[in-house]
């Protein structure tokens, strides 16, 4: 296993808010990395610091022996590499479900119109949406919206996939299919970074289970060793609420 | 009784013989009364003009030489011939005639400095195809008797076959040729000239020959001293410029050399009748306007009128947007501390007018009382002064129909007007009455900016002066204010004649609203046009990432929507050229205020649009790897024009209706066109009926049009 992604002291601070305290992580290829911890604790932050929604305060985030924290990086070639998928979809109202997949494709790669509408039209059959082709975004469900962002992601063919908190805001009825769509997409060995409050996905699929708490990591390792023999005091505090609830 | 009475006579007559006597000799050395003769009229060198004064450049020069050298003239005006008759036999001592300097006429005469050079031109009737004397073969020429062209015509008789007939006045000989028994006359120029320009039905078809030059003359051999005085005197008038002065009042052709053929642009009230307002076709009339046309036609320059109002009008000039103004402006030391004023060319006082029924009738019943003035007039100034002493309040407005409405309607108990005005608009059909004498007696003056257009005020003095000396000044004046004039002043304006219903209102200023209206859309297309470019520029750059784009967004913003239309529009027309001292045409200075004020606007909504937007928009578009730029076009602003749709056409509606707001720097739009009917018939109820009736239709015809562009934008 090579390594995909290696952040070395990230710090990030919201004004005198320090909300990333040097956080170090490392990400192998096809490893699928989850991100557990309490809301407010700065797990989003360091997804999105990691293809620079965020600007990194300083430290250093290597993705393909590259420094993207550094200010003469081509961000929007990096990001083309790196897939991400938000809580709240984030489905262009203005484009049709097609046209969300198509966008990036035909805008950046300049790929021909058929040729996108193909390969958007099999992402849609992997997620189980082919139908939905033409539908406007506001006429799809959330966990159908999910889908599509998910393969609106997957357009651009990254090679490391984020996903920040996809569930939260789906109804309980459709978290099952976009937590099936991310298995089968860690299966086929895609590298994947996860922010859930979605345990059981975390026991299944990861690879790695990190907590993280007060912007730092305060223990990482197999779901195993996470979930079953917890040593920080912390950590087995929120499984405690989390899994008690 | 009777004898006593008698004695008391007699002793009065010696008495008075004694003092006579006595008093001759002295008054004799100290300045001697010289008898000149002239012709009966000979314009422009001598004419009696409407008060039967005897004037001109003969005149003129001989009463100017007079004074300059200490002594009297009499001048009589006998007729040419008579003249020359009288100086040989002693009767007169000199004479002053337009009389050209001739070989014959020295051996009987001696002339003193030549005044005047001029020469002999054939003038025929206007229209006529005759242009040479070739073809006057055949025909009767008409000749005034004793002239210079006479004598030169009489040359030419046999070489080109006509046949003279004489007369003893010019009047006549014109009238030969105008009524067509002759088909030409000869004359000197200046004088042909003067009277072409006066309205003579003549147009001069040869170039001047013969030339020669008009002398003063006495009888040979006498009155040395006198032509020495003459001559000395004319040297002296020369050097001091009153010569030039002279000559330019009746010919225009020294004072004026430097505004002949230029364009000024002079700014006037909207509604200040008898002075000025717009007459049924929309033209301006009134004392102001045909003075200051009369003048510029007497001094050979063009004036385009603005109606901005008084107050933008005084600083269009102060700005150096136009160049002078006349706007029955009194003459006052604050004023000339700004502008330099043309001699008086009206006499005004301030009266205080009352509604009809009104028992008001003397300012100490003013007391606790509201007053009506106009801003800036000099019955506003009045009422001020003498406001604390009577204890009365000041209600200021912009216009007179505005003023005279308040008293009407008994908002205010009275008002403050200058007289003729106020009499004027009284014969117009107001409901007030003049209750005091007129006060503050000032004068009217033509202003331009102080130190600047010299030229102008001259020839604007000098016009004066020359349309005073031959009438026109009085007729333009009864026109307007002699009682058998008002009558006609009142069928221009079509007081009486004019249907007043609404039907008949709108059927009269048909074309003057249409036009007001085509101005008002063509000025909002133009502007919102502009403002979108800089409204959409300006919002762009308050959302880009950039803190100084940020940071102008704003400030523009700020500017230009925290300054009321009223103000920018000012600042704009009368502000910037007073800066730069460059001109800004009316149209562009109103489309540049309306492009920043409701340009702000826009930026404002286009701003908040974009924001509105749910950011996770962008980022989505940007984890994509998609530029700023392309996720800005493709994604937000797709998204935020969606949202901006209806503030953009509330945007175009607020902006058509604010081109009214422009009326302030005399743009003929749809509400100045409204003001300029009202300033003419005072129906103001009805005219502001039927302008505001007009903006509604407009603006539910725009409201039509973005519902329909709302629905299609939806989806």
């Amino acid at each position: 296993m090579s390594e995909k992604v290696k952040v070395t002291n990230l710090v990030k601070t919201f004004g005198d808010n320090e909300v990333l305290k040097g956080i170090n992580l490392t990400v192998q290829n096809n490893e699928v990395v989850v991100i557990i911890g309490p809301s407010g604790s700065g797990k989003s932050t360091l997804l999105r610091n990691l293809n620079k929604l965020e600007e990194p305060t300083s430290g250093s985030i290597v993705i393909d022996n590259v420094d993207i924290a550094r200010d003469d990086v081509d961000i929007n070639s990096v990001r083309e590499n790196i897939g991400m998928v938000f809580q709240h979809f984030n489905l262009f109202k203005n484009l049709s479900v097609g046209e969300n997949i198509m966008l990036a494709p035909v805008e950046l790669k300049k790929e021909a119109k058929d040729e996108a509408e193909d390969q958007a039209k099999k992402l849609l059959a992997t997620v189980g949406l082919e139908e939905k082709f033409d539908a406007t975004v506001q006429s799809l469900s959330g966990g159908q919206q999910q889908r599509v962002a998910i393969a609106r992601a997957l357009a651009m063919n990254p090679d490391i996939m984020l996903f920040d908190e996809p569930t939260s805001a789906l109804d309980p009825e459709m978290v099952g299919d976009v937590l099936e769509v991310m298995k089968r997409l860690a299966k086929q060995g895609m590298t994947m970074v996860v922010v859930t409050h979605e345990m059981g996905f975390a026991k299944e699929v990861a690879d790695r289970v990190v907590f993280v708490d007060d912007g730092q990591i305060l223990e990482e390792g197999t779901p195993e060793q996470i979930f079953e023999h917890p040593k920080n005091e912390r950590l087995q505090d929120f499984l405690n609420k989390i899994l008690n609830v | 009784m009777k004898r006593k009475v008698l004695t008391a006579f007699g002793l009065l007559a010696m008495f008075a013989t004694i003092l006579f006597c006595l008093g001759l000799p002295g008054s004799k050395a100290q300045a001697k009364t010289y008898q000149i003769g002239t012709d009966v009229t000979y314009p422009p060198f001598e004419f009696a003009n409407k008060s039967n004064k005897y004037v001109g450049i003969d005149i003129d020069i001989m009463q100017a030489i007079a004074k300059e050298e200490g002594f009297k003239v009499n001048v009589k005006p006998v007729g040419f011939n008579a003249a020359v008759q009288s100086v040989q036999s002693g009767q007169l001592d000199g004479i002053i005639a337009g009389m050209t300097i001739t070989p014959e006429r020295k051996d009987k005469f001696d002339f003193g400095t030549p005044y005047y050079k001029t020469g002999a031109v054939m003038a025929v009737k206007k229209g006529s195809d005759i242009t040479s004397l070739k073809q006057l073969k055949g025909k009767k020429v008409a000749l005034k008797t004793g002239t210079a062209a006479a004598d030169y015509a009489n040359s030419l008789k046999k070489k080109y076959g006509f046949k003279t007939v004489t007369f003893d006045d010019s009047d006549n000989m014109y009238q030969d040729v105008t009524t067509g028994n002759s088909v030409a006359c000869f004359d000197d120029q200046p004088v042909l000239q003067y009277g072409i320009k006066h309205g003579l039905k003549l147009q001069i078809a040869t170039k001047p020959a013969n030339q020669g030059w008009y002398g003063f003359g006495v009888k040979k051999g006498t009155h040395k001293e006198l032509v020495q005085k003459f001559n000395a005197g004319l040297k002296k008038i020369r050097a001091n410029g009153t010569y030039d002065k002279i000559v330019g009042k009746y010919l225009g052709t020294t004072a004026n050399s430097k505004v002949k053929g230029k364009t000024f642009i002079i700014g006037t009230d909207v509604t200040f009748p008898p002075f000025e307002f717009a007459n049924k076709n929309n033209k301006y009339v009134g004392i102001d306007m045909d003075l200051i046309r009369a003048i510029a036609n007497e001094q050979g320059f063009k004036v385009k009128i603005k109606a901005l109002g008084f107050n933008a009008a005084v600083q269009a000039v102060e700005s150096g947007q136009a160049d002078g103004v006349i706007a029955g402006m009194s003459i006052t030391n604050e004023r000339k501390a700004q502008f330099d004023f043309s001699k008086p060319y009206f006499n005004s006082g301030v009266v205080m007018a009352v509604a009809k029924n009104s028992k008001i009738h003397k300012l100490s019943q003013l007391k606790g009382k509201k007053v009506a003035v106009k801003t800036g007039t000099s019955g506003a100034d009045y009422a001020n002064s003498i406001k604390k002493k009577y204890g009365f309040k000041v209600v200021t407005f912009d216009d007179s129909n505005n003023m005279y409405q308040d008293v009407t309607t008994g908002n205010s108990i009275a008002c403050f007007e200058d007289h003729p005005v106020m009499q004027y608009a009284i014969k117009q059909g107001t409901k007030l009455k003049i209750v005091t004498k007129p006060a503050l007696n000032a004068p009217y003056g033509f202003a331009v900016k102080k130190g600047h257009n010299k030229a102008l005020l001259q020839a604007f003095n000098t016009g004066l002066e020359d349309l005073k000396a031959s009438g026109t000044y009085d007729t333009i004046k009864a026109k307007y204010l002699g009682a058998d004039e008002i009558k006609t002043a009142a069928k221009t304006s079509g007081n009486s004649a004019e249907d007043r219903t609404f039907i008949g209102l709108i059927k009269q200023n048909k074309g003057a609203l249409l036009s007001g209206l085509q101005e008002t859309l063509w000025l909002t297309v133009v502007s919102i046009f502009f403002a979108t470019i800089f409204g959409v520029l300006v919002g762009l750059m308050g959302v880009v990432p950039n803190k100084f784009s940020r940071g102008t967004s704003t400030t523009l913003i700020y500017l230009f929507r925290g300054m009321p239309l009223l103000v920018l529009a000012l600042f704009i027309y009368t502000g910037i050229p007073s800066l730069t001292g460059q001109k800004i045409p009316a149209f562009i200075a109103g489309v540049v205020t309306l492009t920043f004020n409701e340009g702000a606007y826009i930026a404002a909504f286009v701003k908040g649009g974009i924001q509105a937007v749910d950011p996770g928009q962008m980022e989505a578009a940007r984890s994509l790897g998609l530029p700023f730029g392309k996720s800005m076009r493709k994604i937000i602003l797709p998204q935020g024009i969606k949202i901006m749709v209806p503030s953009f056409i509330n945007q175009f509606i607020i902006t058509l209706k604010d081109t009214s707001i422009l009326s302030i720097i005399g743009l003929l739009e749809l509400t100045q066109t409204g003001k300029i009917i009202i300033a003419r018939n005072l129906e103001g109820f009805k005219v502001w009926t039927i302008v505001a009736a007009i903006y509604l239709i407009i603006i539910t015809v725009l409201t039509w049009l973005s519902n329909w562009v709302q629905r299609r934008t939806k989806v």
